[in-house]
């Protein structure tokens, strides 16, 4: 961290030239990851990630630098830099600095950095072996384990300094399976901001390692998915990337605020299907994608974005809500010092309906069953949205057949969001990295069983 | 590089048997504009420090942003202990040297010495003429500049020092048009090391070109299509394609091209190079293990001629290394390749596309990271382009998904275009036109 005295010579030296904010965001990050190839440990590493960044705001202009020097004389001459940018007579004037209590929602009781590297290695040869046991056509095991503790120090032209804590844990299993020449690979990434314990008490670990070695060799022998238009039934947990990529990126204010997404100007209209209510709340405790305060220092809330398919509101950083006349409602996010701030998700979900996935699959006379979903990415202007499926089933008369692998889904969020015609009642929350402009950041998504009537699927095993 | 000598005289100290530092500078300066107002302005300096030493046989890696005293007891504390946790029977290789490097400077200070004015006049000049271009431009959504330098510097304990600088710089646009209710969106970036072949004009009217013919895209009936990649696609498939020729994901069972040296793994329309010695902003004379790299045939005219390799999967497989050892962050060296290539044909796009009676061109493709499988080279992608009809372009498609398997794409290539293209991803290659791919749409 730096003293005060020098923020507050840094911040006044900023806001010299006419910016109307100024912010200095300082990080210091001890990370460290592991990573076991069929039960040996190949690498271990140890990181630190030092820094600051300096922005200044003038009205809608922005203007943003990084450092790794953070001595008095390395950010004044940063500082000094940037202001360069504006010409105008000093407007504010910062005369003291106060610190504003942070309040941590995120008890640890183990904290990753503390537990001897024997003890997380145990467990990530024990998920090995669960995995390479299970059937000899798994080729290759990787399982890996990354944490991180992160010290966050802001302070900015209002008075205000920020402390803040982060601590996140993951661990990460893959296998592959092989045979007469067809590989297919499974993955898993469990994470939390909490300590050791999540990993031995609140998640069964070994169960996760068991469902990746079947679901690898369950696709050895999946038939190549159909390709065509059809009702797609997309399971929970990570199934809710869709909302997060189709949905969720257009109402970050980052592209609504040029309006140049396709929900600009749409609150209080029916975006959706009524059945839909959606959420993004950066509150919830151990929560991977959760924090205390955002990186302008605001509490992260509990934002109802869609409710019964009416848009209610974005998600708002400051910065971005000058253009919108909004303030921000602690959405804002950055992977690290390295990246100039701005609205992001936390924990992203499509909210509990009333049907349970049984009466879903059963209401579905042709279809696929989206089991579980790999990745994705949307263009936020147009909203047209691709998504990898992992895991799928054909559903045949209402039941779930044969698995079938390769299947896309390409769609428009927009569109997509009004044919959510049933939502299930088993909500769950999946863990991922959100890559945008501040930066790849921990965010939950997470959906019940859901039901869209009609997505085109993109696969290999000819027209249905 | 006096201040690092207190890393390896700890590391002496410690009793670690060798030690490499890693050392790496960034310098960039970006801008961008928005109605006609600079909107944004970023200025980056970076540094930080890599570190992998030799401990019992064993290799430790740590890394720091942070250059003191105490960072140089983290580092060299760090390094010991992840070498203690390793337990996998790989030897631990750090290289004493190249017996000679092709050393040459492609650092153009022309690039920073050009006044800021005059970019950000670029700037305004490429928003303004985006704007009159076309009536259905509805947005400039983003005009910017930004520039880099990049500086590594390799150095070991066993005396080796090397040095590399490069710099570059891009500018980048993207429009969008609305016709009616259809939306849709292009950009383009423009990358060089030379600020006298940026033609503001030619820029502008690609992007212009690109947005207008997008409109009234539609999808298409789901069957197989000939079908032409343009520069930007057929490259990223083509990586995709490479990372299979990684040495490592071969030894670890995860490569489609595993048992596939000396056979045909693609057309024999194809010769793909690797030349990382080629004067441009990519240039490496050095890899990040220090051994001196070469330009090299990798497929010869469908023939896999040789795997990518590092070090470490070059001794597990008695060969010498190809010098392709690159980081992917802190921890252990990957595989990597730069400016990779393919050999051009003689016909143009136009020509390629006269060719075709029913055909489509795919000019983008989107999803790579989930919608494509590296390891079975299975791909199911979002793409969009252009319907060809009687030889000629006849209107834009969208939403449509292509499928296939990586292996079976580029075997089935019939003809390589003569228009290569430079990409941000140092791949150079041409249009490629191939014999069929199976397209779902409607």
């Amino acid at each position: 961290m730096i003293s005060k005295s020098i923020a507050l010579k840094v911040l006044n030296l900023a806001t010299a030239t006419g910016s109307d904010f100024a912010e200095i965001y300082l990080e210091e990050t001890l990370s460290a990851s592991l990573s076991l190839e069929n039960g040996a440990v190949e690498t271990s590493t140890s990181n630190i990630t030092y820094g600051a960044g300096i922005r200044l705001l003038h009205k809608l202009q922005s203007v943003y630098g990084y450092t790794n020097d953070v001595s008095l004389k390395g950010l004044s001459v940063l500082a000094d830099s940037l202001a360069k940018s504006f010409h105008e007579p000093r407007q504010v004037t910062v005369s003291a600095i106060k610190k504003i209590r942070v309040k941590n929602a995120h008890p640890i009781e183990r904290p990753l950095h503390e537990v001897p590297t024997t003890e997380k290695i145990a467990l990530l040869k024990d998920a090995s072996h669960i995995i390479q046991n299970h059937d000899q056509r798994i080729v290759r095991v990787q399982t890996m384990m990354m944490d991180s503790l992160k010290k966050v120090y802001i302070y900015n032209s209002r008075g205000e300094m920020f402390i803040d804590q982060r601590v996140r844990g993951r661990m990460a299993f893959m296998a592959l399976a092989a045979e007469n020449g067809k590989i297919e690979t499974a993955f898993e990434g469990p994470g939390a901001q909490a300590g050791f314990e999540f990993f031995t008490k609140t998640i069964d670990y070994k169960a996760k390692a068991l469902e990746v070695a079947k679901s690898a060799i369950r696709m050895l022998h999946a038939a190549e998915c159909p390709s065509g238009k059809m009702p797609v039934v997309i399971g929970n947990g990570f199934g809710g990337v869709i909302f997060h990529e189709a949905c969720g990126h257009p109402l970050e204010a980052t592209s609504v605020a040029k309006k140049l997404s396709v929900f600009a100007d749409k609150v209080g209209q029916k975006i959706a299907n009524p059945a839909v209510t959606a959420i993004d709340d950066g509150t919830i405790p151990n929560a991977w994608g959760s924090n205390n305060i955002d990186d302008e220092g605001h509490k992260t809330q509990k934002n109802v974005l869609i409710k019964d398919g009416i848009l209610q509101q974005y998600l708002v950083d400051d910065f971005n809500g000058r253009r919108m006349g909004v303030a921000g409602n602690g959405a804002t996010r950055r992977q690290s010092y390295k990246y100039e701030p701005t609205s992001r998700m936390s924990n992203t979900y499509i909210d509990n309906g009333t049907s349970t996935p049984e009466e879903i699959i059963a209401a579905t006379k042709f279809g696929l069953y989206a089991k579980s979903m790999g990745g994705g990415s949307v263009n936020p202007t147009t909203g047209d949205f691709n998504f990898a499926v992992s895991e799928a089933y054909m559903i045949r008369d209402g039941k779930v057949a044969e698995p079938v692998k390769g299947a896309t889904l390409i769609g428009n969020g927009a569109d997509i969001l009004m044919k959510i015609d049933m939502v299930g009642n088993d909500l769950l929350r999946a863990q991922g990295m959100c890559g945008s402009v501040s930066g790849s950041i921990p965010v939950d998504v997470g959906q019940p069983t859901i039901r869209v009537s009609e997505i085109t699927v993109g696969g290999r095993g000819g027209s249905i | 590089m006096a201040r690092y000598q207190q890393y390896f005289a700890l590391a002496k100290e410690k009793g670690l048997e060798a030690l490499e530092l890693y050392l790496y500078k960034k310098y960039s300066l970006s801008f961008s504009l928005f109605h006609g107002e600079v909107d944004s302005y970023a200025l980056e300096d970076a540094r930080g420090l890599a570190a992998r030493g030799i401990h019992n046989g064993k290799i430790g890696y740590a890394t720091t942003e942070k250059v003191d005293k105490e960072a140089t007891a983290f580092v060299i504390g760090k390094v010991i202990d992840n070498a203690k946790a390793v337990d996998k029977d790989d030897p631990a290789i750090i290289f004493p040297g190249s017996p000679k490097y092709r050393r040459a400077n492609v650092y153009n200070p022309a690039i920073r010495s050009l006044a800021v004015e005059a970019k950000l006049a670029n700037l305004y000049q490429i928003e303004r003429k985006l704007k009159e271009a076309d009536p259905r431009i509805a947005e400039v959504e983003t005009v910017s500049y930004s520039e880099t330098d990049d500086e590594v510097v390799l150095m070991n304990s066993y005396g080796l020092e090397l040095k590399n600088k490069s710099n570059y710089f891009y500018y980048y646009a993207s429009v969008m048009v609305r016709d009616g209710e259809q939306t849709r969106t292009a950009y383009k970036i423009h990358l060089s090391r030379d600020p006298d072949d940026f033609k503001i004009d030619e820029f502008v009217k690609k992007i212009v070109e690109e947005a207008i013919g997008k409109i009234g895209a539609a999808s298409i009936p789901s069957k197989k299509y000939p079908t032409i990649l343009t520069p930007k696609v057929a490259a990223s498939l083509l990586s995709a394609y490479l990372d299979g020729a990684s040495a490592e994901e071969v030894q670890k069972k995860s490569s489609l091209l595993a048992g596939k040296l000396h056979q045909l793994v693609a057309s024999k329309k194809l010769t793909v190079l690797e030349a990382p010695l080629t004067r441009n902003c990519f240039f490496r004379y050095f890899d990040d293990e220090g051994v001196a790299t070469s330009n090299k045939t990798i497929i010869n005219k469908g023939m896999l001629e040789t795997y990518f390799y590092n070090l470490l999967t070059a001794h597990k497989d008695n060969v010498t290394t190809t010098g392709n050892g690159y980081r992917n962050g802190g921890g252990k060296i990957g595989i990597d390749f730069v400016n990779v290539f393919v050999k051009p044909g003689r016909k143009s796009q136009e020509q390629l596309i006269a060719k075709l009676k029913e055909g489509l061109l795919i000019t983008e493709v989107q999803g790579l990271h989930a919608g494509l499988n590296p390891q079975s080279g299975n791909f199911s992608l979002q793409a969009s382009g252009f319907l060809i009809e009687a030889g000629k372009i006849s209107r834009p498609v969208n939403l449509i998904t292509v499928a296939g398997n990586l292996k079976d794409l580029f075997l089935e290539v019939k003809e390589v275009g003569n228009d290569s293209e430079l990409q941000l991803s140092s791949f150079n290659v041409p249009s490629f036109l191939v014999k069929n791919l199976t397209i779902s749409g409607q």
